[in-house]
């Protein structure tokens, strides 16, 4: 067994070397799926239930990207001015008194949170 | 080819990174203050406007800012850096001779790019960062990085310019003004030691600087200063550095615990170390062309052996899989378990950009090697080490509640953290 110099404390053990040591490289890459332009993707947390009808859930994280042009069926976020918040609704429900923010292109809903 | 340069300037860096979470902000003045000194690093128009200057203490203007209900934050690195990056991938893929000035400022290279309306190509980019990442930019395009940079800072301050001054067409009286409004001490190279002088000599304008005669400049400022004349003149002196500044080569390299004759500890160790060296690379948005190793016995004891395995290869990479191979092959051409091997090195070089694999956020050239940028990266550092332990997160149950703007403070790590992600409310 090797022991690698101390960095910061933290000693990290190698055995013998795996000859295919970024096999986790060949999976499948969600990011790949989800968040195909990561410059102009962030992420959101969605909050309240009313929503659930429709597979979304409180707690759910949501895909925005900045970089598409919403259509009027898009669910939207946006700057809400009245209340000083995010809202998150259909383009076509967005309040007078609000800014696009970005274009919800998917939500992650967990049944378990590995955290 | 006719040099032609411009400068991506991001607006109030600081205060528009904080701005695209937090639209509240939107109009209010608003200051970011370090976090270690609480000196003012970042001022949103509304705050310039009142007076606050820069880099001062914030006790020392405290009536001032409560008098006129200047929110202040806390320097939020981890953010600016997010947000920085995404600026840059969106550059290096206009182009990759991108310059990553610092944080907020980087130099293009547009000379080979086919251009034909520079002002049309910077509202362009100008829209794409607005809409893609939330932060306005100001753009300057000249013939020498001097202009460019000074176009940027005046595109910034008139906004008649909306947000782009292009030497390349201008009228020459409207050239003669822009100088004129610019003082020397906002001269891009014209430090706080130069400016004096130069005021005591009555040069107090770019628009007279760039009238002073060579000899005389020179006598001044040195060759850097005949050189800043006739870039205010047009003439480039500065070329593009980002390629030059970058790492040359990358080593890693590890004494074993105690000697050994052992194969796979040696195969181990090329494996450990290309990880750690190729990571570095991509990192620095990396290919290297020429790769190897050397394994030592113990220097400190007789017959001390060094063997050495180059390899230079045809397509540049920086796949860790693959450089391991390679190298692992190597091994048997000098194995011999008579041997007691010391210590190991990989090293890397012969470098050039990986432009065409940056498809993912960690990638992408970070060659800040500029004096401001590096002060900032180090504060940047520091402060995630300290954040990194003891930070109260903020509970998941809370995740209902919208995050209420604080007066003070330290914005949430919104794009860091999967504890405090911006929250969007159902609305509809």
């Amino acid at each position: 067994m090797l022991e690698e110099p101390r960095e910061e404390g933290v000693s990290i053990h190698t055995g013998f070397p795996n000859p295919a040591l970024d096999k986790s490289l060949d999976n499948l890459d969600l990011q790949q799926l989800l968040i195909p332009r990561p410059i102009s993707s962030f992420l959101f947390r969605i909050a309240g239930d009313q929503w659930e009808n429709a597979g979304i859930f409180n707690g759910d994280i949501a895909i925005i990207d900045r970089a598409l042009s919403a259509g009027k069926q898009d669910i939207v976020v946006w700057w809400d001015e009245t209340a000083g918040d995010f809202g998150v609704s259909h383009r076509k429900d967005m309040p007078e008194a609000s800014t696009m923010w970005g274009v919800v292109t998917a939500t992650i809903h967990q049944l378990r949170s590995p955290l | 080819m006719k040099p032609v340069f411009a400068l991506v300037d991001c607006n109030n860096f600081f205060v528009s990174c904080e701005r695209v979470f937090n639209p509240s902000l939107e109009g209010k003045p608003t200051i970011v203050l370090s976090s270690n000194d609480s000196c003012v690093v970042a001022r949103s128009n509304e705050a310039k406007a009142i007076g606050v200057p820069m880099g001062i203490p914030a006790f020392k203007i405290r009536d001032m800012l409560r008098s006129n209900q200047v929110v202040q934050l806390s320097a939020n690195f981890e953010l600016y850096g997010n947000i920085s990056k995404r600026i840059v991938a969106i550059l290096t893929h206009i182009t990759p001779r991108t310059e990553v000035y610092s944080v907020d400022e980087s130099f293009l290279d547009l000379s080979q790019l086919g251009i034909t309306d520079y002002t049309a190509w910077g509202k362009e980019v100008r829209t794409r960062i607005l809409q893609e990442v939330g932060v306005p930019v100001s753009i300057g395009i000249a013939p020498s990085k001097t202009l460019a940079k000074l176009g940027a800072e005046q595109a910034k301050k008139q906004l008649e310019f909306e947000g782009i001054v292009n030497f390349f067409g201008m009228p020459p009286h409207t050239k003669e003004q822009l100088l004129h409004q610019t003082p020397i001490k906002s001269i891009w190279g014209v430090g706080r030691r130069l400016e004096p002088r130069l005021r005591a000599e009555g040069f107090g304008t770019a628009r007279q600087l760039a009238a002073m005669r060579p000899q005389q400049a020179q006598q001044t400022m040195g060759i850097t200063g005949r050189q800043l004349v006739s870039e205010l003149n047009s003439i480039s002196c500065h070329g593009m550095e980002s390629l030059e500044r970058v790492t040359k080569s990358i080593m890693r390299s590890r004494t074993f615990g105690e000697d050994t004759n052992q194969a796979h500890i040696l195969e181990a160790a090329i494996a450990s170390m290309a990880t750690r060296a190729t990571h570095s690379l991509r990192t620095h948005g990396l290919l290297a062309r020429h790769i190897g190793f050397f394994v030592d016995t113990n220097r400190h004891k007789p017959g001390f052996r060094r063997w050495n395995y180059d390899l230079h290869l045809d397509m540049p990479t920086n796949d860790t899989g693959h450089i391991i191979s390679l190298l692992v092959a190597k091994i048997s051409d000098f194995y011999n378990p008579g041997h007691r091997y010391h210590r190991l090195g990989v090293y890397m070089d012969d470098f050039s950009p990986a432009f065409a694999l940056q498809t993912d956020l960690l990638g992408y050239v970070d060659t800040a090697a500029h004096d401001k940028s590096q002060a900032r990266m180090q504060a940047m550092d520091a402060i995630n080490k300290r954040l990194g332990r003891g930070k109260i997160y903020f509970a998941a149950e809370d995740l209902s509640k919208s995050w209420q703007p604080k007066r003070t403070g330290q914005s949430p790590r919104y794009v860091s953290n999967w504890n405090e992600l911006p929250v969007a409310t159902i609305k509809g």
